[in-house]
């Protein structure tokens, strides 16, 4: 697929960071701020990717499923679309997308296992109402592209299988934030591999030099990366339930 | 917000049942042009959107091409997902099927070519779409060929992902998925293709077998037992079993309307090892789409005259005694066919429908001696035999593979 990602849907609906970085009106009325709607979003992939290892799916799905999330929020309020019910849904819809079908009650299942909060219980009933609602805000888009594929790819050509582990573990990280909406995958792939490389201390500039990309775009996505990582730490539980408290229900 | 998108939509009358849903015209009311609406049943309300149905959508999402169907909208309605489609007038089974319709080689070859080029495009898209057979082969009101049904297709970007080989109607069927290959590729549907050529040129299902065994049969006696030279890597194939050599027939005698051009593209694409057959877009640079006559234009082809129900994608002529499944157009007499040289046809056809019928089924058992089908023109009397899709046991079969990959074993 990775050969066809620019004439996909994925890559037409690239956005640019100050799209992505808006919050809906119906929520600001509620209070909510940039960094509340970026908590949430975090928070929500997390959630996504934790009831995936419960229902075990591959990775793919729960990258998919939080780029369908994240979708969502650029045209939908959290106010309307609950995300603790858009969240399982997500991963339901791109479970089904991904041709690895968990069924609804399974997640219903495990989501009353991981969480005993009255907010986050939904039917079965409710989950496939809501699927249909977003496969509406997707507009029907359901391919999706991720940086995985083009990550084994590049780490061999670039001599550095070693660097699978940690690389892909960036990767996954990369979906607690907004990246995929924003960047083609290849280029997230290679800012991880980047990230890497200076971890490692491994010089291999004359490979970047080689491919035929625009590292300064590179360069800020790893800057991104890496900011992410540093904020990431002040993020408490607290400030996750005061901005989910803002979500009243 | 809903509502707006229904308004939008003048319902007009029930095209058909579809295999999940009913198939209905509309106008769309903002640009005046003809739609068809697919509703999808939400079934038993306990699984969502179906998932044949979701797949359909997306990859009809990804491939927009002259010779693809076009999903022009989709939109929810008071519960049940409602996929709006371009209006298609006929399917190329009817134009095979319409005994009144006389297809020229340039006929053909067009019909053929548009076939190629909406399957070049969905491979060069890493599509594959599985279910590939006449019916599903949908023509439009100025002649295009526009390929429909996406719901057996799937992505094919990882290599070493394993697929289900029961897919395709079994005439249509790849000799490596008989063999139950689970990892395949695009060569499954230029096989398909090949069958649908054979189709155009004979005026009727080339290799009709009734049983995988039976198909595999067929396709050895038309083309010769496969040597393992061929083939190399047949042995291997999960089902893989030793059949009696027979030699095939010479595909002069088995096509014996058909320029050498012509011949040379088919036994490009009837190739037995998927790694030599011809893909889609070589097929299509093949000398016999430049060499006389050139293809028709779409717009002059020759077509069923458009009646009062017309037959659109998903729309079956719901067969009851073969099963829901069998998506055909209204049954028809086969046309017979113009004198050939060599097979006196015209004469005594039509009385002995089930006699003959009765015939292919014996030939059918012994695979040796001459090619029974391929070479019994008589068939051209008789009803034909209703066509197989993917059959309820194959279906079943893909639910659980496909359906259910990650499903937790639990009671219902």
């Amino acid at each position: 697929m990775a050969a066809n990602f620019w004439t996909s849907s994925h890559y037409k609906q690239l956005l640019d960071t100050e799209e992505v970085d808006v919050v809906h009106p119906l929520d600001k009325e509620r209070g909510m701020t940039l960094e509340d709607f970026k908590l949430i979003k975090l928070h929500m992939a997390n959630y996504i990717a934790r009831l995936a290892q419960n229902v075990k799916v591959r990775q793919r799905v729960v990258a998919t499923a939080i780029t369908y999330m994240r979708r969502v929020y650029v045209r939908r309020s959290m106010t309307e679309y609950d995300p603790r019910l858009v969240a399982p849904t997500c991963l339901y819809l791109a479970s089904k997308a991904e041709e690895s079908t968990v069924q609804a009650r399974l997640l219903v299942f495990y989501i009353k296992k991981l969480y005993s909060d009255e907010k986050y219980r939904f039917e079965i009933k409710e989950i496939l109402e809501m699927e249909m609602k977003i496969l509406e805000a997707l507009n029907y888009y359901l391919v999706v592209f991720h940086p995985y594929r083009a990550l084994s790819q590049l780490l061999q050509d670039a001599g550095m299988n070693d660097a699978t582990q940690p690389t892909w573990g960036l990767v996954n990280d990369t979906y607690k934030m907004d990246l995929i909406l924003i960047h083609p995958p290849h280029l997230i792939a290679l800012a991880c591999i980047y990230i890497a490389s200076v971890q490692k201390d491994k010089e291999n500039t004359a490979w970047f030099e080689e491919l035929r990309v625009d590292m300064n775009v590179v360069k800020n996505i790893a800057m991104e990366i890496l900011d992410f990582y540093d904020s990431h730490k002040l993020i408490t539980d607290d400030r996750v339930n005061a901005a989910m408290n803002k979500l009243a229900r | 917000m809903s509502e707006a998108v229904v308004d939008r939509y003048e319902k007009r009358e029930v095209l058909g049942e579809g295999t999940y849903g009913v198939v209905f015209k509309a106008i769309d009311r903002k640009t005046g042009q003809t739609v068809a609406i697919k509703k999808i049943r939400l079934g038993k309300q306990k699984e969502g959107v179906n998932f044949t149905a979701l797949r359909e959508i997306k990859l009809l999402k990804e491939l927009k091409d002259p010779n693809i169907i076009e999903l022009i909208d989709a939109y929810p309605n008071k519960g049940n997902l409602h996929l709006v489609f371009e209006f298609m007038e006929t399917d190329l089974e009817a134009v095979i099927r319409d005994r009144n319709i006389f297809l020229s080689p340039a006929d053909i070859k067009s019909y053929i070519q548009m076939t190629l080029k909406g399957l070049a495009f969905c491979h060069r898209k890493w599509v594959l779409h599985r279910d590939m057979k006449p019916n599903n082969l949908l023509i439009g009101p100025n002649g295009q060929l526009k390929l429909a049904d996406f719901g057996l297709a799937r992505l094919f970007g990882s290599p070493d992902r394993r697929f289900t080989h029961q897919v395709f109607a079994r005439w249509y069927r790849a000799p490596e998925l008989l063999f139950g290959a689970k990892q395949y590729g695009p060569g499954v549907d230029v096989w398909a293709a090949a069958c649908i050529f054979a189709e155009l040129l004979l005026r009727r299902p080339f290799l009709q077998g009734n049983s995988d065994i039976d198909q595999l049969g067929k396709i050895f006696a038309a083309f010769g037992t496969p040597k393992s030279l061929q083939w190399p890597d047949m042995v291997y194939l999960p089902d893989y079993v030793e059949y009696q050599h027979v030699p095939g027939q010479p595909l002069r005698t088995l096509f014996p309307m058909a320029s050498d051009d012509c011949l040379d593209l088919l036994s490009k694409m009837f190739t037995y090892d998927p790694k030599s057959r011809i893909s889609a877009q070589q097929a299509l640079e093949h000398r016999y789409f430049t060499s006389i006559p050139p293809p028709t234009e779409p717009a002059s082809l020759p077509r069923p005259p458009p009646k009062r129900e017309s037959v659109n994608s998903r729309v079956s002529d719901f067969n009851p005694q073969d099963g829901p499944t069998v998506l055909s157009p209204p049954r028809k007499l086969r046309r017979v066919m113009p004198q050939r040289e060599g097979f006196d046809i015209n004469a005594q056809l039509t009385d002995t429908m089930d006699d003959h019928g009765n015939e292919i089924r014996q030939t059918a058992g012994e695979r040796s001696g001459q090619a029974p089908m391929s070479l019994d023109f008589s068939v051209f009397g008789m009803r034909p035999p209703s066509r197989p899709t993917i059959n309820s046991a194959d279906r079943s079969h893909l639910k659980r593979k496909l359906d259910l990959e990650f499903q937790l074993p639990e009671e219902e």
